[in-house]
């Protein structure tokens, strides 16, 4: 097989898949805020996404998904869901302690706050839609802060 | 545009194989090169130039990275039969790692093969792990069911475009997934793609041979030939 058959079928290849299978519309806009953000905070630790989850398997139009995220020993599960033209974030932190989680929307200075309790239970309610990330200070000033990755509500 | 220049290109391929096959001196070659066979080569010199002001200081530098990066990240990823919604979240982590560890990507060069590589690894983990646990809703799964043409749909794809579409979409899934990521990475690396595809190392390149092979028959097969 000559050279420039061989390019000239991986650029038909390419082509093809850039025709039928492009990246969705808002993904380069997603991932350089994503990137952005994790740029402009890189002194926090970074928990691991480790599962996602959809309620309502199969139903077109569910509002409502789980996010699971880990750090060393702590276990974040939300639930984040749309609550009209707001969303919330229902959280549990495993084992829970004294911590204060912040919602921090695009860029923008934390708006949203609240304190986990004692069954590590912690609600944020009437937050934008859009790209969001959760920022977890442990009042033991010992211990660093920590934020997930961004999510989208 | 995008189909006169497929058109055409079909025909010099098909032309150069009549050629070869008569035994005769392949004297198209070259003659109407419709594709820019310096765009792929272009994506990881600006892939490199982003990084660069990047790290220099300059936010927009990493803008750039992503804004070039993504789409490759996205195809590479896609070859795995991921969903749209995992592809998203390797693709995320990706950058993330990008970020978190820029550091230690010693070689700016290197940045896009850095970030296909990574990139690769997470769909195959992922792949391999949650992809049968995950619930998907049925649009996204329509894409990953094999492809059977009906006969309403034959006819439809008397458009040249959908039918070297069929020709490409008609391969064994492995021809399929090794020619994607084949060509949308800059030289991948054959000893991982060989365990992530099941395969002895040394037969990558003889199966991208053969693929191709089949991919060239297809075509002609699809130009009526």
């Amino acid at each position: 097989m000559s050279e420039l058959s061989r390019d000239a079928l991986l650029a038909i290849v390419r082509d093809v898949w850039e025709k039928h299978d492009p990246p969705p519309e808002h993904l380069v806009h997603s991932m350089q805020a994503v990137a952005a953000m994790a740029a402009s905070d890189l002194d926090v630790e970074l928990m691991e996404l480790v599962e996602r989850s959809t309620e309502l398997a199969g139903v077109r139009g569910s509002t409502a998904y789980t996010l699971r995220f880990v750090h060393g020993d702590t276990d974040l599960l939300l639930r984040v869901a749309v609550d009209g033209p707001r969303s919330r974030v229902d959280g549990w932190i495993v084992p829970p302690e004294p911590m204060t989680v912040r919602a921090i929307a695009g860029t923008e200075p934390a708006s949203h706050d609240a304190v986990v309790s004692d069954s590590g239970r912690f609600e944020l309610t009437d937050l934008p839609l859009g790209m969001l990330r959760l920022r977890i200070e442990p009042h033991d000033t010992s211990r660093p802060a920590f934020a997930t990755p961004t999510f989208e509500i | 545009m995008y189909q006169g220049a497929v058109a055409s290109l079909l025909e010099t391929v098909i032309m150069i194989e009549r050629q070869r096959g008569a035994g005769r001196p392949m004297a198209r070659i070259g003659a109407g090169a419709p594709y820019d066979s310096a765009r792929p080569g272009a994506v990881w010199g600006q892939a490199t130039d982003g990084f660069n002001r990047w790290v220099a200081g300059d936010p927009a530098g990493l803008d750039d990275l992503v804004s070039v990066m993504t789409p490759v990240l996205w195809h590479v990823v896609r070859a795995y039969r991921l969903s749209e919604q995992a592809a998203e979240d390797v693709i995320q982590t990706t950058w993330l790692a990008l970020v978190r560890r820029r550091a230690a990507i010693v070689d700016p060069v290197a940045v896009g093969g850095w970030l296909t590589t990574t990139a690769r690894r997470e769909a195959w983990r992922v792949s391999n792990g949650s992809a049968g646990a995950t619930p998907v809703e049925d649009e996204e799964l329509a894409p990953m069911l094999p492809r059977q043409r009906s006969a309403e749909e034959s006819v439809v794809q008397e458009d040249e475009g959908n039918r070297i579409w069929a020709a490409v979409d008609g391969l064994p899934e492995r021809c399929r997934r090794l020619l994607r990521i084949v060509a949308f990475e800059n030289r991948p690396d054959y000893r991982e793609l060989a365990s992530e595809l099941g395969m002895p190392v040394g037969s990558i390149g003889p199966t991208r041979g053969r693929c191709l092979a089949k991919l060239r028959v297809a075509l002609m097969q699809a130009g009526g030939v």
